[in-house]
């Protein structure tokens, strides 16, 4: 479950970026393959983290990076969300390659205009 | 006084894991001023990762100067198990954690007299999955599979296989008694990994450890040519 450890520090990130007096209504992380992420835990564990924060409510977008597989027979590539796929010509072996990033990449936040005219 | 609301989209791009990151970098930075190899060692639990740090101690003995972090949710029943082969053992109780992290390890650090240290062995709490996205500072990452828990487990755990600097299949004393395809789990880690070294061994007989003994030497002396001192 190390979804946990991340929704936690991914919390702390959010907290440091996001503008002051904004409320944050969306996060957006990009997650490669290799992390072996899920979605469903990662969503539950940014619930649990941020109850009783000032990001309550908040939801949790994860753009999951896919699979790269190379058929070493035909030369065809192609994306899977699996490593271990047949290729369409029959090769049993094409070789999968993924990323490990692990990235926050926007926050959405919901800011009064007077608030912000003020500031 | 206006009571509109507007929604802005704040681009980030950063590291979630930075925080993490920046501490292993700085410990990494410091082991390798000090000439230290720190190996963070990855297997699922039972996979033989306490017994292969005792076989690896005890052949050790006199000739490399080893202290141990070792991970564990609970107990402190392998801190204990390793302290009998040396001096320098320190047990991090993870609690419900179920990886080590750069923070973790930093504070271990403190509690061990580094002056007189040369290899730092790691033992990550045992989990296939979660320690492998956690940089804790190490030079290398070595995966542990084990016989006895079946030939796809390189398969399912692609992260580990492709990360690892090395990857060793323990408890090959007892492949005559399990069900083991060797070819097929070997066959499956090139595919994720074309170049890691597998290295068979038994902690038990002490099969291949030799050849394990040699990779830590070599990974030494890699490490000390070829870092610049910071």
């Amino acid at each position: 479950m190390h979804e946990f450890s991340i929704a936690e520090a991914l919390a702390a990130q959010v907290l440091r970026h996001a503008p002051v007096g904004g409320r944050v209504r969306e996060v957006e992380i990009r997650v490669g393959a290799l992390r072996g992420l899920e979605p469903e835990a990662m969503k539950m564990s940014w619930d649990a983290v941020t109850h009783d924060t000032p990001l309550a409510g908040s939801v949790l977008r994860l753009d999951l990076r896919p699979w790269s597989l190379v058929c070493p027979a035909c030369g065809r590539t192609w994306e899977s969300p699996v490593p271990f796929e047949t290729c369409r010509c029959g090769e049993t072996s094409p070789r999968p390659t993924a990323g490990d990033e692990l990235n926050l990449m926007s926050i959405t936040v919901d800011e009064d205009e007077t608030t912000a005219e003020e500031a | 006084m206006s009571e509109s609301v507007r929604t802005t989209r704040v681009p980030v791009v950063e590291r979630v894991l930075e925080v993490n990151d920046q501490l292993a970098a700085t410990t990494r930075a410091d082991l390798e001023r000090r000439g230290i190899l720190a190996v963070d060692i990855i297997g699922a639990p039972g996979s033989g990762k306490t017994a292969l740090l005792e076989a690896t101690l005890r052949a050790l003995k006199g000739r490399r100067h080893p202290a141990v972090l070792v991970g564990d949710l609970a107990t402190r029943r392998d801190g204990d198990r390793l302290a009998r082969w040396c001096d320098q053992v320190v047990q991090i109780s993870t609690g419900q954690g179920c990886h080590l992290d750069a923070g973790q390890i930093r504070d271990a650090l403190m509690q061990v007299d580094l002056s007189e240290v040369d290899l730092l062995l790691i033992e990550n709490v045992g989990n296939l999955i979660c320690p492998v996205g956690f940089d804790l500072g190490q030079a290398a990452k070595v995966g542990v599979f084990a016989v006895t828990d079946g030939d796809d487990k390189a398969a399912k755990h692609p992260y580990l296989v492709q990360a690892a600097d090395v990857l060793l299949l323990n408890k090959i004393d007892l492949l005559p008694y399990v069900s083991f395809d060797g070819p097929l789990f070997q066959a499956d880690v090139r595919l994720l990994n074309p170049t890691v070294p597998i290295l068979e061994v038994s902690s038990t007989t002490g099969a291949g450890l030799d050849a394990w003994l040699d990779w830590l030497d070599r990974k030494s002396a890699d490490g000390g040519a070829s870092t610049p001192i910071a």
